[in-house]
């Protein structure tokens, strides 16, 4: 490509520039004639970084009722001139050149998608019923892991998945006794400022966890051999890994399970309604009290059963559990505190980013130690964005 | 009320001749060095606590921000040869500019978001000081120069039980001032503050810009002393035990925050291992679990912490018992 570097620098600034322009400029054109504004500075931002003036001026002179598809649309519209962007600055990169390549890691990204997501999905659902974040989500994952390797000490012969229930079972009681230990007086209201002492309390607590389980089995790092002993699979362009699919096909199954739970069972309506109102519930028989220690007793569960699940799959330390929790800190925020589709969407997403980000990245030995920043920027904007999510409900 | 305040200075006054002369019993330099540890960790819970615990700013981004002070002053000094005194300052200041944006983009957000985004951004810190090795070195870190040739770990102390007083100093006037009623008001209910005219805007991001400077100050001068800083001292399990030693010496005071953190600091170092009748015991890991553990009972039965009480009953005996016997009458009217 003969593209000169001022025009390059030029298409840089650009962008920005008429975003910043539309951002500020058309939620004022549409409260001037008296539109509902909503949307326009998202809309003005990504059609001003796009297009600059071309679509700036349509929307400003004929202010079409800004739907969710505009929005889509211009975002769209980004994603593939950024694409177009890189693929001047990099025209080598395997993601230009290869589409197999490109094919390949959002197959991977998805896979590994599946199991960030029961582990985001186990918080979500505690945050729906509770309105408590567990900053100690990542210890539990780290656990669940650790109490699969052991069992499979024992039981040399068995295959790694047999750790998955024992692992969800010993998380669940655990998390089921902090719970009642430690969250329940917030709910009786015997504790001043509920909201602080739920983050310390369960951020102490992983903390509890995290060095109990570094002095107990020391800062090695371990693996459980895998589910299946295997090549690579192949299906057209796509090589899987057979243990891989493993991890995710426990994962679905599993989140399929819990949706059912959550739609079809008694204690899936309770878990409901005592997230949409406590005292409509008490009133109607559910005891509220009950279902916040079952629900972060399943929550804690999915963590420590996505644990197990990976546990095969990558290597394990006793600090794994943060860059997994700040991981589902990252879906659950993406798809909407609370929202379970939301986690699940928000994991998928992830997964692609990560795979995407570190596969394209442009300097390929770092690209993977930037897996975990590449969700983290997407979170970073999310939050100041739009912190209620994709999915969430609004406060 | 007189003497309460006499009881308060002459406490402080016995406290600061204490540690002035206390170099002259502690003798050897690994003794020296863990308690100017300690007075780098008290001013980190003290200013933690003027975030979160008068301010309600849920933030775990200090150690970060302490990393930014310590990365800024050392690059300075190892690729423009500048002195440790420059480094410094542009360091403080570099911590600050980060507070300032920091503070200015979660004006938005509630406590347990703005504690999900602080961390976000600590571990993108992280990672990108850990992978951009050309410039960093990764996770072996980049090496700082003496504060000044040939210091001794004596003068180490001074020079950090310096920055603790004045930085403490400063954090009790600034508490006591009108600055410290505001963020107070701010934290009980900001939009009953906001109604009483209070600028939240500007006091909020106020707060974190000058606990940024704060850590960014102390971080620079005390990795000075270090002599390296890695990517590990940005690890959330950092920040973790900044917050337990603020909450078990009491959030809601400074002087209890920075007290729990020298004690609770110095008392892991001794745990290290023990000798007892002979018998020789590694505690390793376990002193940390068994201290989570009483962060978490501290947590559930103590709320203002192990000491703060313990220094509120000292020093404010009279006024206690008269505030109470004043809160009793009015509640047994009403039942």
């Amino acid at each position: 490509m003969g593209l000169h570097p001022t025009v390059i620098v030029w298409g840089l600034l650009a962008g920005p520039i008429w975003g910043l322009i539309g951002a500020w400029g058309l939620p004022r054109v549409y409260r001037q004639k008296g539109l509902g504004a909503s949307g326009a500075g998202t809309v003005g931002a990504l059609a001003g970084f796009v297009a600059g003036p071309l679509l700036l001026a349509p929307l400003w002179y004929f202010t079409p009722e800004l739907t969710r598809r505009w929005s889509v649309g211009v975002a769209a519209l980004a994603a593939l001139e950024l694409y177009t962007l890189f693929a001047i600055l990099y025209p080598d990169n395997l993601c230009v050149t290869n589409r197999d390549y490109v094919l390949n890691q959002v197959a991977s990204g998805l896979t590994i998608g599946f199991i960030y997501a029961l582990m985001a999905v186990g918080l979500t659902l505690i945050y729906s019923v509770q309105g408590v974040i567990s900053f100690a989500h990542g210890q539990f994952y780290m656990v669940g892991g650790y109490v699969s390797y052991y069992l499979l000490q024992l039981l040399t012969d068995f295959n790694p998945i047999i750790g998955v229930p024992v692992a969800g079972l010993a998380t669940l009681i655990i998390g089921m006794a902090f719970e009642r230990t430690f969250l329940r007086p917030m709910h009786l209201g015997q504790i001043e400022r509920a909201g602080e002492y739920a983050i310390l309390v369960t951020f102490g607590f992983g903390f509890f966890l995290e060095y109990t389980t570094l002095a107990a089995v020391g800062p090695f790092s371990q693996k459980t051999g895998p589910f299946i002993n295997a090549g690579s699979f192949v299906l057209g362009p796509l090589r899987l890994l057979p243990n891989r699919l493993v991890a995710a096909a426990v994962g679905i199954g599993l989140i399929l399970a819990l949706l059912y739970l959550i739609r079809y069972t008694w204690l899936g309506k309770g878990l409901r309604a005592v997230s949409q109102d406590k005292q409509a519930a008490a009133v109607s028989g559910v005891n509220p009290l009950t279902m916040n220690t079952l629900a972060f007793g399943i929550g804690t569960m999915l963590a420590g059963m996505s644990g197990a699940t990976l546990i095969p799959v990558f290597t394990w330390v006793p600090w794994v559990g943060a860059t997994a929790a700040v991981r589902s800190f990252v879906i659950i925020v993406l798809g909407g505190l609370g929202a379970i589709p939301g986690a699940l969407f928000g994991g998928l997403i992830i997964g692609l980013v990560q795979a995407l980000g570190a596969g394209c990245y442009p300097d390929p030995s770092k690209g993977a130690a930037y897996k975990e920043a590449f969700g983290l920027v997407i979170f970073a904007l999310v939050l100041l964005w739009r912190p209620t999510g994709l999915f969430g409900r609004e406060q | 009320m007189m003497r309460r305040i006499d009881r308060r200075w002459v406490a402080t006054g016995i406290l600061v001749v204490l540690l002035l002369v206390a170099p002259s019993f502690l003798k050897s330099s690994y003794r020296l060095s863990v308690v100017t540890g300690g007075f780098f960790y008290a001013i980190l819970a003290a200013s933690w606590a003027l975030l979160s615990g008068l301010a309600g700013q849920f933030s775990f981004a200090h150690m970060a921000l302490t990393g930014i002070g310590a990365y800024t002053a050392a690059l300075l000094g190892r690729d423009l040869g500048t002195s440790p005194v420059t480094g410094i300052i542009v360091g403080t200041l570099m911590a600050g500019l980060v507070g300032l944006i920091i503070g200015t983009l979660c004006l938005r957000l509630r406590a347990a978001y703005l504690a999900l985004f602080t961390i976000a951004f600590s571990e993108i810190l992280r990672i990108a000081l850990l992978t951009e090795f050309q410039y960093t070195e990764g996770s072996n870190g980049v090496q700082l120069a003496s504060l000044y040739p040939g210091i001794t770990a004596r003068g180490e102390y001074y020079v950090m039980l310096a920055l603790l007083m004045g930085t403490l100093g400063l954090m009790y006037w600034l508490a006591g001032s009108r600055f410290g009623l505001f963020v107070r008001a701010m934290r009980e209910d900001e939009e009953a503050a906001a109604a009483m005219g209070v600028n939240v805007v500007r006091y909020k991001v106020l707060v974190f810009v000058i606990t940024s400077l704060i850590v960014g100050l102390c971080g620079s001068v005390f990795y000075h002393q270090v002599g390296i800083i890695t990517p590990n001292t940005m690890q959330l399990l950092q920040m973790a035990l900044v917050i337990a030693y603020a909450v078990i010496g009491g959030i809601e005071s400074l002087f209890g925050a920075a007290l729990g953190a020298f004690l609770s600091r110095i008392g892991l170092e001794m745990l290290r291992e023990i000798n007892i009748l002979g018998l020789h015991i590694k505690f390793g890991a376990w002193r940390y679990a068994a201290f989570g553990l009483l962060l978490m009972f501290t947590l559930r039965f103590a709320q203002n912490g192990l000491l703060y009480p313990i220094i509120n009953r000292f020093f404010q005996q009279q006024v206690r018992e008269e505030t109470v016997a004043k809160r009793k009458e009015p509640a047994e009217v009403q039942a």
